[in-house]
């Protein structure tokens, strides 16, 4: 599915990404934990193609396709999905124009027939009800005067209606209560299928409670430090990063 | 003095009912002469198109296509390079109303003409006095008291190459009485039209007002529209602008009255390296008004808006309610947007505001947008469109609406971002 090869990005010439590995096969699901300032924000944005992220040196494939090759909108087509972890606000569209166009384009991409008005409508509102959002959303501005837990939950049901292949979740437990994780944690859990892959970005164990992650990877210092199973997040919950040494602190610094 | 207004003036023939007028045009043009750069007027408009130019006289021109707003049915009138070819007294109009030519014999049309002729209309605007003094081909549309025509008049100004074209409208609205007028303006050769509209609407009468200032190129486009309001009197306009090499609208709305509501939607798109200017002044002379004014524009590379709004609130105007709001987005570092709201209060009870803001392509939002897949031209309109889009939504006429929205979203779609 993904498999990210020695990667080193920048922002603003600071090198943040150092030398990062990731194989990620289908219906996997990899939590990604670190320190702040460790790079998990920035690698959903490199992988994703954001303006001003520079790739200097190593290789990143979705599907055996070159992801750096390719511009934003043509990555989110080819199947990549990332849920922000501060959803923009757009006011002036409607969730549901732009929910419309999306979902018309990865359509497209697959050879489909654009849904009409009324098709979209129908599955817009399954995908409403899934995530526990008021169907009015739907005719709001893209994100405009969400709350921060409406604003994540309205991220999974974007991604419940792109159906992507890969999913970068990132922080999509911040700023939420209990029943609201466990919602946003039901609708990611809901398109779990065997083939659907999912890197979880989170800095709590919390959420890996909700989402049962494969493989869970410590990321410091822009590469990953170490790897283990969900034992790990439960490690990192106990006794913090001081095991990471040197690292950790470089991180912080 | 410029070759061109020279020749304006030595062209001028005054004749008919309307000397009075024009011979008063004429006067204030020879004394104020060619407006110096430091104008305010003209500031940031550079009048050089013009200045230099050879006047040339109308003649009789050839129909060129007239463009068709889909699914309305209005009674169109059409002035190519300055000529009415629409033979108004062939017109179905519907009873209530009359459509006759300013060329008129009868000396109660010509009383109703003179009564708004040259009289809504303030004499600072240069291009309008030179209007008042050579305009030979013009409309009178009166609508009688208490009498609502739903039907739509559509006046329609083309201008082939290499032309001078000055055309009036004139409107008297009695009343009670309601109507909709559409001034619609385009082509993009080398030509120059001056197109004034002057509108007298009584007592609580209505009028749905359009201006279609479409254009372009090499065409130079100087006009206005102007409207007196009297007791209770409503006007919705809504007017459209693209550039040009030199593209002037003046609007001016006199509330004479109290109780009387103007609200007026403006929008501009302009594509690379045009120019287009809006000078708006609301009078508000007479206690109880409402104005509000969105005017709302997108400057592509290279473009120029001018955007001047004026309120003006008179020591007696008490009670006023005043919103005038302009908002832009440039395209690129090398737009430019001058604006200026104005408010000037001298009455103490009074609510009003007044703001301009100029926006740049938001970054963030476009890219959340491509994350999901949505194509680059896309979001950008749906990105950069919404606020004009809400002008749009809020055009009264459905077809007007419908007609509106594809060819802006389509013309801002083909604007370059840079």
């Amino acid at each position: 599915m993904l498999s990210i090869k020695n990667l080193h990005a920048s922002v603003e010439e600071k090198n943040i990404i150092k030398g990062l590995n990731l194989e990620v096969k289908p219906g996997e699901v990899h939590a990604i934990m670190g320190p702040n300032g460790a790079g998990k924000s920035t690698l959903g944005y490199v992988l994703s193609g954001r303006d001003g992220y520079e790739v200097s040196e190593g290789e990143a494939t979705l599907n055996g396709k070159d992801l750096l090759e390719l511009e934003v909108e043509e990555r989110a087509r080819e199947g990549l999905f990332l849920a922000f972890q501060y959803p923009v606000e757009i006011p002036g569209v409607s969730n549901m124009e732009f929910m419309k166009e999306s979902v018309n384009a990865m359509r497209e991409q697959r050879g489909e027939a654009p849904l009409t008005a009324a098709e979209f409508l129908k599955k817009a509102k399954e995908a409403c009800k899934q995530v526990q959002l008021p169907l009015d959303f739907l005719k709001r501005g893209v994100n405009e005067g969400f709350s921060g837990g409406e604003k994540k939950r309205n991220e999974i049901m974007q991604m419940i209606l792109l159906e992507p292949k890969l999913c970068i979740l990132d922080e999509s437990d911040s700023g939420l209560d209990v029943d609201a994780l466990q919602v946003v944690a039901d609708g990611v859990n809901s398109q779990r299928d065997g083939e659907r892959s999912f890197i979880v970005v989170t800095h709590y164990q919390r959420l890996l409670d909700y989402i049962k992650p494969d493989f869970v990877h410590i990321l410091a210092d822009g590469k990953i430090v170490k790897s283990g199973d969900a034992s790990l997040a439960l490690e990192v919950e106990k006794s913090g990063y001081a095991f990471l040494g040197k690292a950790y602190e470089e991180a912080e610094a | 003095m410029s070759q061109w207004l020279e020749q304006v003036i030595d062209a001028a023939q005054i004749s008919d009912y309307l000397a009075p007028v024009r011979q008063q045009a004429l006067e204030k043009l020879k004394a104020d002469g060619w407006p110096a750069r430091r104008n305010e007027s003209w500031r940031f408009t550079p009048l050089t198109p013009v200045e230099k130019r050879e006047a040339k006289q109308a003649v009789q021109a050839d129909s060129l296509p007239v463009p068709a707003i889909d699914n309305l049915n209005a009674i169109d009138l059409v002035f190519v390079d300055g000529v009415l070819v629409t033979q108004v007294n062939t017109l179905n109009v519907p009873a209530g109303m009359s459509i006759t030519s300013l060329n008129n014999d009868d000396t109660a049309t010509q009383q109703a003409i003179s009564s708004v002729y040259g009289q809504v209309k303030p004499t600072r605007h240069m291009f309008g006095l030179v209007n008042d003094a050579l305009c030979q081909h013009g409309i009178f549309i009166n609508v009688e008291a208490g009498v609502k025509i739903d039907t739509p008049v559509r006046i329609v100004n083309m201008a082939s190459q290499n032309v001078d074209a000055h055309t009036r409208v004139v409107v008297k609205v009695a009343e009670g009485a309601s109507a909709t007028v559409i001034e619609q303006g385009f082509g993009d050769a080398e030509s120059l039209t001056t197109a004034f509209a002057e509108y007298d609407l009584a007592d609580d009468a209505h009028l749905e007002h359009y201006r279609f200032a479409m254009f372009t190129g090499k065409a130079k486009q100087l006009g206005g529209s102007h409207f007196k309001l009297h007791n209770r009197t409503t006007l919705n306009s809504t007017m459209v602008g693209y550039g040009s090499e030199l593209s002037r609208l003046d609007v001016d709305i006199h509330h004479a009255g109290e109780f009387a509501d103007a609200k007026m939607n403006a929008i501009y798109l302009l594509a690379e390296g045009e120019l287009f200017d809006l000078h708006s002044t609301i009078e508000h002379a007479m206690p109880n008004g409402t104005t509000e004014e969105n005017a709302r524009g997108i400057v592509g590379d290279k473009a120029r808006a001018v955007f001047n709004g004026r309120i003006h609130i008179h020591r007696d105007a008490q009670k006023t309610l005043a919103e005038l709001n302009n908002r832009n987005l440039l395209l690129s570092r090398r737009g430019v947007i001058n604006t200026k709201p104005e408010l000037e209060i001298y009455a103490d009870d009074v609510k009003c505001a007044h703001g301009a803001t100029v926006a740049e392509i938001e970054e963030e939002a476009l890219y959340y947008m491509l994350t999901r897949g949505v194509s680059r031209s896309k979001a950008l309109v749906m990105l950069n469109f919404g606020f004009i889009q809400e002008l749009i939504n809020d055009v009264p006429n459905a077809a007007v609406r419908e007609w509106l929205a594809p060819i802006l979203s389509e013309r801002f779609a083909q604007m370059e971002v840079k």
